[in-house]
C-alpha cells in the first residue's frame, strides 16, 4: 500500500456516497507497531483498509469506528491496556457520514423551493421517490399525496412529511390510518410537516421543515444499532462481532480481537469457556 | 401587482384605459394571496391572476362593468374543494377582491419607486366615503399587504437587511440561508483577512469596520435582522449595545450558555437594562440539536422565521 491510498480509497467512498471512519494514530508510546500519522478507513461491515496497529489495536479501532458511525461523533481511542506489549497508541477516529438524502416528491413552487433550500445547506436531493432516501417530503399540492405518503411509509425513511394546510393534512393523515397504514408508520409521519413557526412564504415553509428535518436528524436514535459487542474470553478485550474472529464453542459463540487468542482458545477451551458463560 | 406592472405601463404608454381588480384578503386556502392583481384594459386584454382560473370568468366580467362606469366595488368568492383541486389547491376557501379604475400617473409613480428601491405601499380605499381612491404612501410599517380600516395596504418595500457580524464559517452559512430568505445580506468584519469576496462570494456587500462603528451608521428598521456571530466580548459588547438602541426585528448572538452569561454582565455594567437583553436571542438559533454551520444556519433562519412570524418558538 502506498502513502495516500488510504485517502484514495476515503475519497472514493465519500464521492460514492457510503459511510466509514478514518481512524488516524495521533500518538505513540512506544513499543508499539503503528507511527503516528497511519491512517485506516472503516467500513461498516467492519473491514478495516490500511494499518493503523496491528492485532491489539485493530479490534478497539473497529468496535470505536462502528460506534462512532451510528453516534455521529468523532473520538480519541486509546489501546492502553489491551495490548500485551507496554506500548500504546491514541488514535482519532472520525466516522464520515453522508450527507443526509432528502427525496421531494411532486412538482410545485413549494417543492422547488425546498429543494432550493435543502441544495444551500447541503443534503443530497431527490426529485421523486427514492428508496435510498432518509426522508422524504410530499409536496405535490393534492394531487396523488395520499399514494406517495403510503409509499415512503412503506420504505425505511425515517422522516415523512406533507406540505398541506392543517385541515388537509390532519384529514390525510386520518385516510392514511382508515386505509390500513400501520400505526408505527404513521409515527414516522409529520403532517403537516415542518416546525410550527407560522410561515407565510414558500421559503419560510421550507426553513420550517428544514428545522424539523435537522433536529429530526440529531434526536432520532440511530437507525443502525450498533452492533454486537463481545468480550473475547482470553484477554478479556471488548471486540465487535463485526469482521472480528469468531467461533462457535458448545453452542456459544465466542469472538477474539485476533488469530492468537483464537488459537490459544482453541487449544485449551474448557481454561477460557467459562469466563463468558 | 409586481408581476403586471411592465404590461400596465405599456397600456399606460399606449394611452389604454384598465380596471384592475386586486386581492385584498384570503380565508382558509387560497391560490393567490393579498396583492395578486389581474388587470383588463378597454381592448379586453388581460394581464396577471388572482386565483389562477377558477373565478377569473366572473372577475373579468366585474371588470368590464368597472371599465363602463360602474362603481369601483368589493366582491367575495367561495372556492369550493372540487374547484379549489382544479387549481392545484388542496381545499377551498374565500377571496375577497376589490375592482376599481387604476390611472396611469399612479402605474408611472409606482414603477419609478420600484426601480428606485423607494419603500413605498399602495394604499386603495376599498370602502367608505373615498371607495375606489389610490394612491402611494410611505411604507409605514406596513411591510404585508392587508386591509387597516377601509384601506389595503400594498407595500413594495426594498429587500430588508440582513447583518452579519464576524466573517466565521458560520457566517457564509447563514448569509446564504439569509439571501435564500430575501434579505440583502451584509458580512461585516474588522479583519480585513476574513472579510473577502472570496470567502463570501454570494452576500451583497462586506464591510471591513469595526462592527459597532459600521451598525451606527447602517439602516436598520423593524425587518432587519442583526446576527452576531463575532465570539469575542471585545467586538459583540460594544456591537450589541448599539443593537439594542435600533428597532432590529432580529438581534440574534452566538455564544455558549457561559459566554452568554458573562456577556450579559458586561452588557448589564454598561448600563443595558434586563428587558433589553431580553431582545437578544442568545444562543443564536432555535435548539435543534445542529451541528454543522449549515444546520446552524437553518436554526438561525428557524428562529428569525418564528420571531417575525411571532410564533410561539419551540423550546
Amino acid at each position: 500500500m502506498r502513502p495516500g491510498d488510504v485517502l484514495i480509497r476515503a475519497g472514493e467512498l465519500a464521492s460514492a456516497g457510503e459511510p466509514f471512519a478514518l481512524a488516524t494514530v495521533v500518538n505513540v508510546r512506544r513499543p508499539a507497531s503503528a507511527r503516528r500519522g497511519d491512517r485506516a478507513v472503516v467500513t461498516p461491515d467492519g473491514s478495516v483498509y490500511g494499518w493503523v496497529g496491528g492485532s491489539c489495536s485493530e479490534p478497539t479501532v473497529v468496535r470505536e469506528a462502528l460506534s462512532a458511525l451510528a453516534e455521529g461523533e468523532s473520538r480519541v481511542v486509546s489501546t492502553e491496556g489491551s495490548c500485551a506489549s507496554e506500548g500504546a497508541v491514541e488514535i482519532l477516529v472520525e466516522p464520515q457520514l453522508p450527507a443526509p438524502l432528502l427525496a421531494i416528491v411532486g412538482e410545485s413552487p413549494a417543492a422547488d423551493t425546498l429543494a432550493r433550500l435543502a441544495a444551500a445547506i447541503d443534503w443530497r436531493v431527490a426529485r421523486g421517490q427514492d428508496e435510498r432516501a432518509d426522508a422524504v417530503v410530499v409536496a405535490t399540492m393534492g394531487r396523488g399525496d395520499e399514494e406517495a405518503l403510503a409509499a415512503a411509509l412503506a420504505g425505511p425513511a425515517g422522516y415523512v412529511g406533507l406540505v398541506a394546510s392543517r385541515r388537509r393534512a390532519e384529514a390525510v393523515a386520518a385516510s392514511l390510518r382508515a386505509a390500513g397504514v400501520h400505526e408505527d408508520a404513521l409515527a414516522r409521519l409529520k403532517s403537516p410537516a415542518g416546525l410550527d413557526l407560522g410561515p407565510i412564504r414558500q421559503e419560510e415553509v421550507a426553513v420550517a421543515i428544514l428545522a424539523e428535518l435537522v433536529a429530526w436528524r440529531h434526536a432520532r436514535t440511530p437507525t443502525e444499532a450498533p452492533s454486537a459487542e463481545a468480550v473475547d474470553p482470553v484477554c478479556g478485550m471488548t471486540v465487535s462481532l463485526a469482521g472480528t474472529e469468531t467461533i462457535v464453542h458448545e453452542g456459544t459463540t465466542y469472538a477474539f480481537c485476533g488469530a492468537g487468542c483464537r488459537r490459544r482458545f482453541e487449544a485449551d477451551p474448557s481454561r477460557y469457556a467459562t469466563v463468558t458463560a | 401587482m409586481k408581476d403586471v406592472l411592465g404590461t400596465l405601463e405599456r397600456w399606460t404608454a399606449e394611452g389604454r384605459r384598465f380596471a384592475t381588480a386586486t386581492v385584498v384578503k384570503t380565508e382558509r386556502s387560497a391560490p393567490r394571496g393579498p396583492g395578486a392583481v389581474l388587470a383588463v384594459s378597454e381592448q379586453g386584454e388581460v394581464a396577471g391572476s388572482v386565483t389562477g382560473g377558477c373565478v377569473e370568468p366572473a372577475v373579468y366580467d366585474e371588470a368590464q362593468a368597472v371599465l363602463a362606469g360602474g362603481p369601483p366595488r368589493l366582491v367575495s368568492y367561495g372556492i369550493a374543494d372540487e374547484e379549489a383541486f382544479e387549481v392545484g389547491l388542496p381545499c377551498g376557501g374565500t377571496v375577497h377582491i376589490f375592482l376599481a379604475m387604476t390611472e396611469s400617473d399612479l402605474v408611472e409613480q409606482l414603477g419609478r419607486a420600484i426601480r428606485e428601491e423607494t419603500p413605498v405601499a399602495l394604499a386603495m380605499e376599498i370602502a367608505g366615503s373615498e371607495i375606489g381612491k389610490q394612491e402611494l404612501v410611505s411604507l409605514n410599517g406596513h411591510f404585508e399587504p392587508g386591509i387597516d380600516g377601509d384601506t389595503f395596504y400594498l407595500p413594495f418595500a426594498p429587500r430588508p437587511n440582513m447583518y452579519v457580524f464576524g466573517a466565521v464559517d458560520h457566517a457564509a452559512a447563514v448569509a446564504r440561508i439569509g439571501t435564500f430568505l430575501g434579505y440583502r445580506v451584509t458580512v461585516c468584519d474588522a479583519r480585513a483577512r476574513f472579510a473577502t469576496r472570496e470567502r463570501f462570494p454570494e452576500v451583497d456587500e462586506i464591510v471591513v469596520d469595526w462592527p459597532d462603528e459600521f451598525l451606527r451608521r447602517a439602516p436598520v428598521d423593524e425587518r432587519t435582522a442583526i446576527c452576531v456571530l463575532t465570539h469575542d466580548h471585545k467586538f459583540d459588547v460594544p456591537l450589541l449595545k448599539v443593537a439594542l438602541e435600533t428597532p432590529a426585528g432580529y438581534i440574534g448572538a452566538m455564544g455558549a450558555r457561559r459566554t452568554t452569561e458573562t456577556r450579559n454582565e458586561r452588557l448589564l455594567a454598561e448600563g443595558v437594562t434586563e428587558e433589553q437583553l431580553g431582545r437578544i436571542h442568545a444562543p443564536i438559533g432555535l435548539r435543534l440539536g445542529a451541528r454543522t454551520p449549515e444546520e446552524v444556519a437553518v436554526a438561525v433562519a428557524a428562529e428569525i422565521v418564528a420571531t417575525r412570524r411571532k410564533a410561539a418558538v419551540p423550546a
